[in-house]
């Protein structure tokens, strides 16, 4: 018990990005424990030890050979000796620590190196210090207790990373906002507005605040999820972005399932006939999926299956699913293209390998190989390929919104950036952000399940 | 199957395969056969039935040659099958295939090309296509001739084409005649006037000029150059050099629109030629506003060829400098760059833009600016994973034995050797820009409303779409064809500087 909390404390500590939650979670603990580290800096006998073995190197003739090979260096590359009496002091001093470093650890090899980690530690190996921290540092014993897992710990880090990215876009894209030289006020007043009005108006939505505390508004707003008040209609932006959202995601997650359920198993098929009349037709058609543009294929298909054919009806109705088949296709077919084109060459690659050889040489059938042993690896970049483009299909979600005339985020953004009606566009994007990282994060985590280099790798943290 | 039959049927295929004109012809007559029918199709679609013109001559003529070609492509496969070479007629009838390049069937013409010789050097591949380039642009330009009026500096324009096609003809015996080095070294001032000669645009030429100096330059020793290597691989992929012979096209008509396309029928409205259907004058018809979709189509390619091209080149530059910093030098700086592009990386690139044309409006430079920053982290990403790669490399240890300052290292000797990724992705990026630019402006995001833009030109076409389908259809198979063109060339690339990857 005792030995796994010291462990879980000086791994916790050790990992930067748990530090300071180890410290902030400990704060009453650490406080002390701080006092009794500067307490014990003086008199520590690592430092003084190390002091004297200093003081034992002959620092001259040191000298001499640090200057020596310097200038045998500089000479060597024709370069001036200018600057020579600096460099040899940066390498002496460096030179000095390192020597009698070594000295130390062969003169006393259970010496450990005088550090904040330490002192804790040598604390937590009295009873008192122990109860400490169990008591007033429960918080951190539990935190570092949880990071001792790999996977948690993994799982915590990228979890910063998703609030860092929060933050950043919110940044940004306040910022570009911010610093437009277009004013909302006259848009939405009319050219005519008087001075008064567009004062009114700057202080009524907190225009006339500096910079920063607009900013810490914005982020206040973001996290709260209470981003005020949208400029036109003055409608909760919340709300506005609650009734859209799902639709989009909708949309979105409909086109992913069918573009994987049609380009996982037609990417392999292609990959296990390669270079046959089936493969070149399936790559040909993805290569057409990747070069079509999105608004033109949505126009054709209105064209044709709702004017000429009269299959689906024309204008989008939410919860018919008539309405959702030609966007899905629409927005599905960049996916299904890339996805097909992954899956073929990741499952060339694999089937290539020296363990597919083994596996078929030792009697497997072909089936059995490719399900068992060729399918799971050729997932990886498959998996990849659909975080990467789960960004670029929100992007066409918005442009098929608007072919379709669906009412969903994008069509609000693109609709409500003419004013431009600042509260929205920037909840609307920092929102579909945060659902762009959440979904990668995902994609990671699943890498960990698949992928066992990259969990030999996490684990090795 | 009996084991003598598969053993047959792998002799047969190994034979086929050793003969890469069949992949050409095989193209040739299919590619012809659609187009014909397709005219063919096109004579019967009017409103008064069957019109026997100039529509069905030429419709007959492209048919024509997809019987030659079949005809030729059989022969060949069974002489090569029973196991002797291409026949020699079958060879000479290639020079038919040639001429048909006349009529505008380039198909064909390169199976001519590549037929009519047995052994095709490198520089008899490049010139070919560089005399089907510019014709091609020619024979389009000559459209023109329909119109009311041309162009002022129309005849300048038509006059350089023409002259750049006979250049090309006229070098094409002469560099496959040159065989010492003796020779060789004359064609010198040639290679500078093909290389002139790409002003037009014809990279083809470029291309051939400088694969000429080079040779020139390192004559006698067998040392290979690298990227002369890797123009010859992309060779081996037919698809690859259509996509690049394409984006020529499209690159010339682009230069050399400003001179032989009036801009006038692009811009200046035209009562009375409202949503004309398309004739030899207006080929593809006319707009709600009476504009030649045609011009308006060419000066599009214009604009996106050059949107692409820039919101390529600058994250390119950018992302790469930043991709290359992180991953060679410490990583606190890797961590600070990475993280601060993650947060760009978060954001959808139609929602950045977004985001920048509702700060600052809808234009053509917050567009490029727009596409290009969403671009950066892609190949920061890149190119930080190159770096890494190469900074292990035994090269870069040497270098910095010898002393080289750490960003002289990174600078001479690890980024060039980086570039290979970057460039496959460059290629293919274009085309996602081009589809970007259309995107974005079809959405009122991008390019002002009246330039002649593929997005906006599609935009206006779109309400038609029940009464003139024409309008939307026409811009958008543009679209296609130039995104798949890079696309294709990207996968040409990436086969061609990485063996390893196919």
């Amino acid at each position: 018990m005792r030995a796994s909390i010291r462990k879980s404390f000086s791994g916790a500590y050790e990992n930067t990005s748990t530090r300071i939650f180890l410290l902030l979670f400990g704060v009453l603990f650490f406080i002390p424990a701080v006092l009794f580290h500067l307490a014990r800096r003086g008199g520590n006998e690592y430092n003084r030890r190390l002091r004297e073995m200093k003081a034992s190197i002959d620092v001259d003739a040191l000298r001499a050979e640090v200057t020596g090979n310097i200038q045998k260096k500089l000479s060597y590359f024709k370069r001036s000796e200018a600057g020579l009496d600096g460099e040899v002091t940066r390498v002496l001093q460096a030179r000095l620590d390192e020597e009698a470093k070594l000295k130390l650890a062969r003169a006393f090899p259970l010496l450990k190196p005088f550090s904040f980690t330490q002192s804790v530690l040598e604390l937590l190996d009295t009873t008192a210090g122990m109860l400490l921290y169990c008591t007033l540092g429960l918080p951190a014993v539990l935190f570092a207790a949880l990071m001792t897992n790999a996977f948690v710990r993994y799982t915590f880090g990228r979890l910063l990373l998703v609030v860092f990215v929060v933050f950043g876009v919110t940044f940004l894209v306040f910022t570009i906002l911010h610093f437009s030289p277009m004013d909302p006020a006259y848009n939405i007043l009319g050219q005519l507005a008087t001075a008064e009005q567009v004062e009114q108006f700057h202080k009524a939505y907190g225009l006339d605040q500096p910079y920063i505390v607009q900013l810490v508004e914005s982020f206040k707003g973001i996290v709260t999820l209470n981003p005020g008040k949208s400029f036109l209609g003055s409608e909760d932006v919340i709300t506005m972005i609650v009734n859209r959202l799902p639709i989009t995601m909708e949309l979105t997650f409909a086109s992913l399932l069918l573009a994987v359920a049609i380009a996982v198993p037609t990417g392999m098929l292609s990959a296990l006939k390669p270079y046959s009349i089936l493969d070149y037709v399936v790559m040909l058609l993805a290569l057409i999926g990747l070069s079509m543009p999105s608004f033109w294929m949505g126009l054709i298909l209105i064209y044709n299956c709702s004017i000429k054919l009269g299959w689906f009806p024309v204008s989008f109705i939410q919860g018919d699913w008539r309405s959702y088949v030609m966007p899905v296709i629409v927005l599905g077919t960049g996916m299904m293209a890339s996805v097909a084109r992954t899956t073929r060459s990741s499952m060339l690659e694999v089937l290539g390998q020296d363990y597919i050889v083994t596996a078929k040489a030792k009697g497997l059938s072909r089936r059995k190989v490719i399900m068992r042993h060729a399918l799971g690896n050729a997932m990886i970049p498959i998996v990849t390929i659909i975080g990467i483009q789960f960004g670029s299909m929100m992007s066409g979600a918005t442009v098929v919104e608007k072919v379709f005339n669906i009412n969903g985020l994008g069509n609000l953004l693109v609709d409500r950036q003419f004013v431009p009606d600042i509260p929205v566009v920037l909840a609307g994007v920092v929102y579909v952000a945060i659902a762009v990282s959440l979904v990668n994060l995902l994609v990671d985590l699943l890498y960990a399940f698949l992928d066992p280099r990259i969990k030999a790798k996490i684990k090795g943290y | 199957m009996t084991r003598q039959a598969i053993l047959q049927k792998k002799t047969k295929t190994r034979r086929l395969k050793r003969y890469p004109e069949l992949t050409a012809i095989g193209i040739g007559w299919g590619a012809s056969a659609c187009i014909g029918l397709l005219v063919l199709g096109g004579c019967f679609a009017g409103e008064n039935g069957f019109v026997f013109g100039g529509m069905f001559v030429i419709a007959l003529l492209y048919l024509g040659m997809a019987v030659l070609c079949l005809a030729v492509y059989q022969a060949a496969r069974h002489s090569i099958a029973a196991g002797g070479g291409i026949p020699i007629f079958c060879r000479r009838l290639g020079w038919l295939m040639v001429a048909s390049a006349l009529c505008g069937n380039v198909f064909a013409a390169i199976a001519g090309f590549s037929i009519v010789k047995e052994k095709r050097s490198l520089e008899y591949n490049l010139c070919s296509y560089a005399i089907l380039g510019n014709l091609l642009v020619l024979l389009i330009t000559l459209l023109n001739l329909f119109k009311e009026y041309v162009a002022r500096f129309f005849m300048v324009g038509i006059g350089l084409l023409l002259a750049s096609v006979v250049l090309y003809v006229v070098a094409l015996p002469l560099i496959e005649r040159a065989q010492t080095p003796e020779q060789y070294r004359k064609l010198k001032p040639l290679a500078i006037i093909l290389i002139a000669s790409a002003l037009l645009g014809n990279l083809f030429a470029a291309i051939l000029g400088l694969v000429i100096l080079m040779r020139i330059k390192n004559e006698g020793s067998a040392r290979s150059i690298e990227w002369v290597d890797i123009v010859r691989r992309i060779y081996r992929n037919y698809m690859a050099v259509m996509g690049f012979f394409i984006i020529t096209i499209l690159i010339v008509l682009a230069i050399t629109c400003g001179m032989t396309f009036d801009y006038e029928y692009a811009i200046s409205i035209d009562y009375d030629n409202l949503l004309h259907p398309p004739s030899l004058a207006y080929p593809f018809g006319t707009d709600n506003t009476g504009l030649c979709v045609f011009t308006r189509i060419v000066y599009g390619a214009q604009i996106s060829l050059a949107i692409g091209l820039v919101s390529t080149a600058v994250p390119i530059v950018v992302g790469g400098l930043l991709g290359a910093m992180a991953g060679y030098y410490s990583e606190r700086l890797d961590n600070g760059i990475m993280r601060i592009l993650d947060v760009v990386y978060a954001i959808p690139s139609t929602l950045l833009t977004i985001a920048i044309v509702a700060a600052f409006g809808a234009n053509t430079v917050n567009l490029i600016l727009a596409l290009s920053i969403s671009n950066i982290p892609i190949y920061a990403r890149t190119m930080r994973a190159q770096v890494m790669t190469v900074s292990n490399s035994e090269f870069v240890e040497a270098a910095r034995s010898c002393g080289r300052h750490e960003w002289q290292i990174l600078i001479l000797h690890i980024i060039p050797n980086s570039l290979a990724q970057i460039i496959v992705r460059a290629s293919v990026s274009i085309g996602i820009a081009v589809l970007s630019t259309s995107s974005l402006s079809y959405l009122g995001l991008g390019v002002e409303p009246h330039i002649p833009e593929w997005g906006n030109i599609l935009k206006v076409g779109s309400p038609y779409l029940e009464t003139h389908p024409y309008l939307a259809i026409y811009p958008g198979l543009f679209i296609i064809v130039l995104v798949l063109a890079f696309n294709f060339l990207g996968d040409g690339l990436r086969d061609a500087l990485d063996p390893k990857l196919k």
